[in-house]
């Protein structure tokens, strides 16, 4: 297990962050493999342990779909908070980067522990809400970015 | 006075006939001058034209086709590295909003 408090525990005492941890299961992964498919229901939420786990998104590139990656989560980082956001559905296609091993947690699982604890329901709630409003916060500049450069394209 | 008036006309015609070889040998000079200016430009639409997806010979050569003689996995790469570094420079920004860091050039090669 990581020494580092994973980010979607932040704020939890010891004891409260074994307990939602020990709600999954450890999964080794070799670099290339797949966790979740864009589209796949999303029943799991994934906490990153070791290695690396790209998100990637497909796009069109000469006329072939290839994956392009989004985001990159290292050791204490979480993936696919789609489970706790309906519809519950991946919005982004996960694949390990380098040999890497991840504590994944069962949707349901996790959604009767919360509900019977409201206060650590309550901070991993906030703590998902960090991790969207960054992602949210840092696409919003890049599309403004991009946007800018779109504008200057076409007036050229 | 005829011979004043003969040398008089004699004068004029040469003069004439300096003005018409000198605008016919100037005008020469003019096309001559042109063609040279041309022949790069055609030999460079030639050497794009040989690419499969190259614009025919004559055309402008759209950036695009040139575009297309990058390997597609060269192409990806630059595409991960653009998004690696406006990613960073998205995360600068929220880091410290100011409108110069929002507006702040990376150095992908996509933009550049």
């Amino acid at each position: 297990m990581t020494t580092v408090r994973p980010d979607l525990l932040v704020g939890l005492a010891e004891e409260q962050a074994s307990r939602v941890l020990e709600l999954g299961s450890h999964t080794t992964l070799s670099a290339g493999d797949v966790l979740f498919n864009l589209g796949d229901a999303a029943n799991s939420l994934f906490v990153v342990e070791r290695g690396r786990v790209a998100l990637t998104l497909p796009m069109k590139v000469r006329g072939k779909e290839q994956d392009v990656l989004i985001e990159e989560r290292a050791a204490g980082q979480t993936v696919g908070w789609s489970a706790l956001v309906p519809p519950h559905r991946f919005t982004l296609k996960a694949a390990a980067l380098v040999d890497s091993e991840v504590v994944a947690l069962p949707r349901t699982a996790l959604s009767e522990h919360l509900s019977a604890h409201p206060a650590v329901g309550y901070l991993v709630a906030r703590n998902v809400s960090a991790v969207v409003g960054q992602r949210l916060q840092v696409f919003q500049t890049m599309w403004l970015r991009e946007m800018e450069r779109v504008v200057e394209l076409s007036r050229a | 006075m005829e011979m004043f008036l003969m040398a008089a006309v004699m004068s004029v015609l040469g003069v004439a006939v300096c003005a018409a070889l000198f605008a016919a040998a100037t005008r020469g000079e003019h096309v001559e001058a042109s063609r040279p200016a041309e022949q790069p430009a055609l030999a460079a639409r030639r050497f794009f034209a040989s690419a499969p997806d190259a614009a025919p010979a004559g055309e402008p050569v759209a950036i695009g086709a040139q575009r297309e003689l990058v390997p597609v996995e060269a192409l990806m790469l630059q595409i991960e590295q653009h998004i690696r570094l406006e990613q960073a420079a998205a995360e600068s920004f929220l880091h410290t909003p100011t409108e110069q860091s929002l507006h702040s050039r990376t150095a992908s090669p996509l933009v550049n």
